[in-house]
């Protein structure tokens, strides 16, 4: 009993081993997403940390009034200076972090997993089924996102949820079409056709023959949409829809400060370069995946390694 | 060649679809609107209005009706421009949008313009120098601008084009010292043009280029981004080698067979920009103080002026579903390969 447990923990970690060594020669393929994995991480650690230490690693309160010293360039005491009400910029560029990263990264999570099951299902059965789910979709597609986001989430009323269902409500689309590609391809695999003579139940062949080669890819995809969605948030944010208006969030501190823009620049440029990294961080992190995993344009990459099975996010565009 | 009958077959059938989508589009908003939204009339008439307020919403809009009866009237309402009144101007609502919709017309054609020039230029680049520094280089650019949020673009470019070095003026649609004119098409630049009002003309454009260039940058990634993979496929194969085997010049091969099909990826792409660039517009136009439908947008999420919104999406989503249709229709001109009447496999 205890020989069997350690040996399949054993068998775990050296699976785990060899996806960390994966992920590595992934991650820091070049130079360009080695920066993009390292910014992603670092920010990623500083949400984390921000959020369980509950603020305790920020040098003031982020909502911490001092109307003394108001509008202060950036100094040792507040290094990204302070805003109208005296208000450490750095820590509330620290208080945004959980949320700037957590509500994209909450959109990106459940638009993969509507657009893995209504994808599946409209690839593997078909027919009308297939019809009025890709139809569905293209009239999400055609809602222009921060327009109808906006509409939603002044109809849902503000909170952090409602901001994060309004974007995904018109986010899903593309992971439903990216999925459901997958599918059509791997349908005509000889090994689905077995699985199927034997009478295989349609969860079995979900869990056995399609997820295992849909995931690597839907995955590639969201790590370069996580970007895209942070874009989107703050600018919502910056709208002043959604998100509380009391929340630290970097789109709303920007715009909340774009009185004093000619006066006081660097109030609005900090949070906004904050935003841009952190999305760059994203791209480059997941740009750096696809282009090391693209089917199309590895013939010509000196024989990198093929990782992921017959698709790729490029595969549908 | 295209036949004439097969082309106006597929036309019809993807005006059908085109109309069909737009019916979609305005139920789902219904369903958004009336229906998710438990108590409707209090949201469109305010957090702080009166009661009576509240009721005489509710009669204007027919919001106390049965579902059905809305949805009835909401449609018809929708198709025939008859959106109600902002409360904030007391102006009818479509007359606002009609009244906005030019320049911001404007807006995205100019920076749609510059976003295809730059993306496809940019892509044709990079794809011809694969995995060089020159590739590298690109690739960073575009990776940086894309991922540059608008408002950062904005106060960033007015920050060095308008008060660092003020050559260019930080906002607005044209000098106010001088009259517009005539109207003839809507668009401010156009019109200028052809009235040979030369000091409008001038002035127009100067106020053009910072907003439509920051709106074109931070979006031409995708552009080149879909050139880039074009070329890519289109180098190495077989019609291009067989082209330069038969002693094609390297120039000419180039021109015909590799930038030709990013163009027709770069135009499908094109029609995704569009809806991209008219959310990108809400921002853009509120920090240039351009007066287009975003301005009008912000202001209405400013005003809590939820009656003016609803109208607003459904324009901005129609807006939208023709450009798809027109990208649809030039990517069947463009594109030989593209067999008509079996358009629906295409998605």
């Amino acid at each position: 009993m205890t020989q069997s447990i350690s040996e399949t923990s054993g068998k775990m970690s050296a699976r785990l081993k060899d996806t960390i060594s994966k992920f590595r020669k992934l991650a820091f393929s070049n130079s360009l997403s080695t920066f993009g994995t390292v910014t992603v991480i670092v920010f990623g650690l500083l949400a984390i940390l921000f959020y369980v230490t509950n603020g305790a690693i920020a040098p003031y309160r982020p909502n911490l009034q001092n109307l003394l010293d108001t509008n202060a360039a950036p100094s040792a005491a507040h290094w990204f200076g302070t805003d109208f009400a005296g208000r450490d910029i750095f820590s509330r560029v620290l208080a945004a972090l959980p949320v700037d990263i957590g509500i994209p990264l909450f959109i990106v999570l459940l638009s993969a997993l509507i657009g893995i099951v209504l994808g599946t299902i409209a690839g593997y059965i078909g027919g009308f089924v297939e019809e009025a789910i890709m139809r569905i979709c293209d009239l999400f597609l055609a809602f222009p996102v921060i327009i109808m986001a906006l509409v939603v989430a002044a109809t849902l009323g503000p909170s952090l949820l409602n901001a994060a269902l309004s974007l995904t409500f018109v986010w899903w689309p593309p992971y439903v079409r990216l999925v459901r590609g997958g599918v059509l391809a791997l349908k005509s695999e000889d090994y689905m056709a077995a699985s199927k003579a034997m009478n295989s139940s349609f969860f079995y062949i979900m869990r056995k023959g399609l997820l295992p080669n849909i995931i690597p890819a839907v995955m590639v995809y969201a790590s370069l949409d996580v970007g895209t969605a942070l874009l989107s948030v703050s600018s919502l944010g910056f709208l002043g829809v959604g998100i509380p208006p009391d929340m630290p969030e970097l789109g709303s501190m920007v715009a909340s400060i774009s009185n004093n823009v000619y006066t006081y620049p660097w109030e609005a440029l900090l949070p906004a370069v904050v935003v841009l990294l952190i999305v760059l961080g994203f791209s480059l992190f997941g740009d750096g995946i696809r282009e090391a995993s693209d089917v199309k344009v590895r013939p010509h990459m000196l024989l990198k390694k093929r990782m992921f099975g017959a698709m790729t996010p490029n595969d549908n565009v | 060649m295209v036949y004439l009958k097969d082309f106006l077959y597929f036309l019809g059938r993807r005006a059908i679809g085109t109309v069909a989508i737009m019916f979609g589009v305005v139920v789902i908003v219904f369903l958004i609107t009336h229906v998710l939204n438990p108590d409707p009339a209090a949201l469109w008439a305010g957090a702080r209005a009166r009661v009576t307020t509240v009721e005489s919403i509710k009669a204007q809009y027919h919001l106390g009706a049965p579902v059905l009866t809305q949805l009835y009237y909401f449609i018809i309402d929708t198709f025939t421009g008859n959106l109600g009144t902002d409360p904030v101007t007391g102006r009818s609502i479509s007359s606002e949008i009609l009244f906005y919709a030019p320049n911001t017309v404007e807006l995205v054609l100019a920076s749609l313009v510059i976003t295809v020039i730059i993306g496809v230029a940019l892509g044709y680049i990079s794809g011809m120098h694969f995995s060089t520094k020159i590739d590298s280089a690109i690739r960073i650019v575009y990776l940086a601008t894309w991922a540059t949020p608008y408002y950062l673009g904005a106060i960033a470019a007015i920050l060095i084009f308008a008060v660092a070095i003020p050559i260019l003026p930080s906002g607005g649609m044209y000098s106010q010292a001088l009259t517009p004119p005539h109207t003839i098409t809507g668009l401010f630049v156009i019109d200028s043009l052809l009235n040979l009002n030369f000091p409008d003309f001038i002035s127009g454009i100067r106020h053009l280029i910072l907003p439509a260039t920051v709106l074109a940058i931070l979006d031409f990634g995708i552009v080149t981004r879909v050139t880039r993979s074009s070329v890519l496929d289109a180098r190495w194969s077989t019609h291009v080698k067989s082209a330069k085997a038969r002693g094609v010049p390297d120039g000419q091969a180039n021109r015909r067979h590799i930038l030709r099909n990013g163009l027709i990826d770069a135009t499908t792409v094109s029609a995704v920009m569009f809806g991209w660039m008219l959310s990108g517009t809400v921002i853009i136009e509120e920090i240039f103080g351009w007066p287009g439908i975003g301005s009008f947008t912000y202001n209405a999420i400013l005003n809590y002026d939820y009656p003016a919104l609803v109208p607003i999406v459904i324009f901005f989503t129609l807006g939208v579903v023709i450009a798809n249709f027109a990208a649809d229709v030039i990517y069947s001109v463009l594109d030989p390969r593209i067999t008509l009447g079996d358009a629906q496999t295409q998605s």
